[in-house]
């Protein structure tokens, strides 16, 4: 057994580790390592108190963009200025992965506030039970200036105040290369046909008559509707192998490889690029959109998208509502602070504004009612083609079909299939989809 | 080792704070590797024997073996693996062909401007990788993209539809993770070069050793104990790089074709929402590479040393 005294030589310290010759000095020393501990849980403490102000914030994430998202930046400023004892925080994401990270972060019990995005997303906010009912903070007296389209509900309960509805696809035109939109499947053809051209001559077609992300789903659903197809049934059953469906998909087939009136390839970002420095005549885009081609100094137009007259259907885009839900762990010493936030940012003021800046379609019925709203013809406009959409279906399976129809879409479009395969394809491919969601 | 042994001989009193003094220090790190580590790991086995997804995400109860027996009768999950396969042996392959011929190239003497060189080619690396394959996306489009371009103005060949069919899209992503790559194993492989002794490559000069010769047999040997711990982790790296596949394919386009097991995993777990059965396709993923790995640097004798 060793002694607690050692001679020095023999200690520790002799080989430099500044171990003294006594424990009670030792910086081992029980005291010592005590002080050192509570010395390092202050610094920890310190750092994790962040200013030590009492200002409460309320974080929102939302996915606007564009000249949407530079006004909502804006009007966020605008409140934290005249607001000292609350702040708003925003993050920006885009729409899928704001949806994906908002689920896993509000199933661990975090996440932002307040999360913004369209109807679609409630029904999976709400099965993941990630998100609570506004009316839990929003009363009803303000709930019910609310037009319907304003409330999103599921399941009989509210789960989305909404500051606009719309989100719908437009025929938007270069006025300079287009004096004005086609009202028939077949006028468009004629006009676009007389824009499309080569203008250096060396055999490649430099501005196209029309331009959008057709390879999207989403985007090409006016086409399936302006045939008379829909992607499901009343139960929620896709509806895809049907022939509207390959008609429908046979038509954009001819617009690009028969008429050469759209690009071979394009995603949104080209197309976008591609209306706004004029290689494209027409874009067929959403309100989210617009503002930005104004900044671009184009002179553009809006329509509604053309009728089919050989089915008698109008090309009819999706529209849904694109609005603020509650995050289910907001603690309930928030839900005044959240309240006010909300009802600042989707109140009667705040529409007006967005419909006179942005020229989203108002869900307030004041608002709507107004003579500022009434008489505005873009909004107009855009509200008629609402008013010929189809609404969003709210079935969570919605991602499964997306999803699964995408990719034998693409197929179709880059040659590898045909039409009457793809939409089979389509078909086997959300069903199988839905099935493997409840494994 | 005199150190040791006079701690050693320290008394029971000074090692016992000693080990309590040493315990405070690793302690921190402790935390975090059991934080960021290996609960998680724990946590993805118990998700991949359970139901979890959309419809469980909070009453989830574990299934046992359900969803591995899932991952290996999609019938699209041995599909993946062996693209994920191609991809990484592919890549691999480039990346440490280009880099040890450019680091070898650098490395001579007649190159003028060596450091300039260097950084010029470190560059694809440094950029993020976020931005590059981007950039490449832009690039690969079929009707302005500058490749075709190049390909049809310059070169008087058709052009290629890289982002719209399979097979294209595959090779697409694949190009820019080379260019994205082989930095590295140049890097690697420079640090390798300037170890080894210039009197080796002198006596084989004096016996009359060819440039290859002097390659084959002094630089590859002696490259090996270098090469080889870079090459297992590009492996790694390489199987488990969803950034590039996922932006340049833009999510797996066209129809899910270009998914490696990673995007594959992602695309589960964060668009369908299965959360089991993505846990338990990543814990196979985890038993591949892992399998790999071992077996990889047992082969190669990689900790073995070089002199």
């Amino acid at each position: 057994m060793n002694s607690a005294v050692h001679p020095p030589a023999r200690s520790a310290s002799a080989v430099g580790l500044c171990v003294p010759d006594r424990v009670s000095d030792s910086v081992f020393a029980p005291a010592r390592l005590f002080g050192f501990g509570f010395l390092l849980a202050l610094v920890l403490v310190i750092a994790g108190c962040g200013d030590g102000s009492d200002v409460q914030y309320v974080t929102i994430w939302h996915q606007k963009t564009g000249g949407e998202r530079a006004f909502f930046e804006r009007v966020v400023d605008e409140y934290n200025a005249t607001h000292s004892d609350h702040q708003i925080r925003t993050l920006y994401r885009e729409t899928e992965e704001l949806r994906n990270l908002f689920v896993i972060a509000a199933a661990g019990g975090k996440g932002p506030d307040l999360v913004f995005g369209p109807s679609d997303n409630v029904s999976i906010l709400a099965l993941t039970e990630t998100i609570a009912p506004i009316t839990e903070i929003i009363p009803d007296e303000f709930i019910s200036r609310f037009t319907s389209e304003g409330i999103v509900s599921w399941k009989e309960k509210k789960w989305m105040l909404a500051d606009q509805v719309g989100n719908h696809l437009m025929f938007v035109y270069n006025k300079d290369i287009l004096p004005s939109a086609p009202q028939t499947l077949g006028e468009m053809v004629n006009m676009l046909d007389s824009v499309t051209v080569d203008l250096d001559g060396d055999g490649t077609i430099d501005r196209y008559g029309l331009t959008w992300n057709y390879t999207e789903p989403y985007f090409f659903i006016p086409f399936l509707t302006g045939f008379g197809g829909w992607m499901m049934d009343s139960e929620g059953n896709p509806t895809l192998d049907t022939p509207e469906m390959v008609a429908a998909v046979q038509y954009l087939l001819d617009l690009r490889d028969k008429y050469h009136l759209i690009p071979g390839s394009t995603d949104y970002d080209t197309a976008e690029a591609m209306f706004k420095t004029g290689r494209a005549a027409a874009i067929i885009n959403g309100p989210w959109s617009w503002s930005g081609y104004e900044s671009a100094g184009i002179n553009y137009g809006l329509a509604r998208l053309p009728f089919n007259e050989k089915t008698g259907y109008w090309l009819s885009p999706i529209y849904s509502a694109k609005g603020y839900s509650i995050n289910i762990n907001t603690p309930e010493e928030k839900y005044p602070i959240v309240r006010s936030v909300v009802e600042y940012l989707t109140g009667p003021s705040m529409q007006t504004r967005m419909a006179d800046e942005l020229a989203t379609i108002p869900v307030v019925e004041s608002v709507l009612d107004s003579d500022a709203v009434r008489e505005n013809q873009m909004l107009q406009l855009s509200l008629s083609q609402v008013e010929s959409g189809r609404p969003m279906p709210t079935q969570p399976q919605l991602r499964q079909f997306w999803d699964g129809m995408r990719g034998p879409y693409q197929l179709i479009m880059n040659g590898a299939v045909s039409a009457e395969e793809g939409a089979r394809l389509m078909q086997a491919e959300v069903e199988k989809r839905i099935r493997d969601a409840f494994l | 080792m005199a150190a040791i042994s006079n701690i050693s001989e320290a008394s029971s009193a000074e090692r016992r704070y000693l080990r309590w003094f040493l315990f405070l220090l690793l302690a921190p790190t402790i935390v975090l590797v059991l934080a960021v580590v290996a609960y998680p790991f724990f946590f993805n086995v118990v998700l991949s024997m359970s139901n979890m997804n959309i419809y469980h995400i909070h009453d989830w109860k574990v299934i046992g073996l359900q969803q591995y027996a899932a991952v290996f009768a999609e019938p699209r999950f041995w599909e993946v693996l062996f693209k994920t396969v191609v991809w990484t042996l592919v890549n691999i392959v480039f990346h440490v062909t280009i880099g040890v011929f450019l680091a070898v190239l650098l490395h001579q003497s007649f190159v003028r401007g060596r450091g300039a060189w260097r950084v010029l080619l470190i560059l694809p690396w440094a950029l993020p990788q976020y931005i590059t394959a981007l950039t490449w996306r832009g690039m690969f489009n079929s009707q302005f993209g500058a490749i075709n371009l190049v390909l049809t103005k310059y070169m008087n060949m058709p052009a290629v539809d890289w982002l719209t069919s399979p097979f294209e899209a595959f090779a697409a992503a694949i190009m820019t993770n080379i260019w994205l790559g082989f930095p590295f194993m140049m890097v690697i492989a420079l640090g390798g070069l300037q170890s080894i002794p210039a009197e080796l490559y002198e006596a084989a000069e004096v016996d009359g050793a060819s440039a290859w010769s002097q390659f084959r047999n002094i630089t590859m040997p002696l490259l090996r104990p270098v090469m080889i711990p870079a090459i297992t982790l590009g492996i790694v790296w390489t199987f488990n790089n969803i950034n590039v596949i996922w932006l340049v394919t833009n999510g797996g386009e066209p129809n899910d074709q270009t998914h490696i097991l990673v995007s594959f995993v992602y695309e589960a777990a964060f668009t369908a929402y299965r959360f089991g059965w993505a846990a338990a396709l990543s814990m196979v993923i985890f038993a591949i590479l892992f399998t790999f790995t071992q077996i990889f640097l047992k082969r190669t004798n990689a900790v073995e040393a070089a002199y």
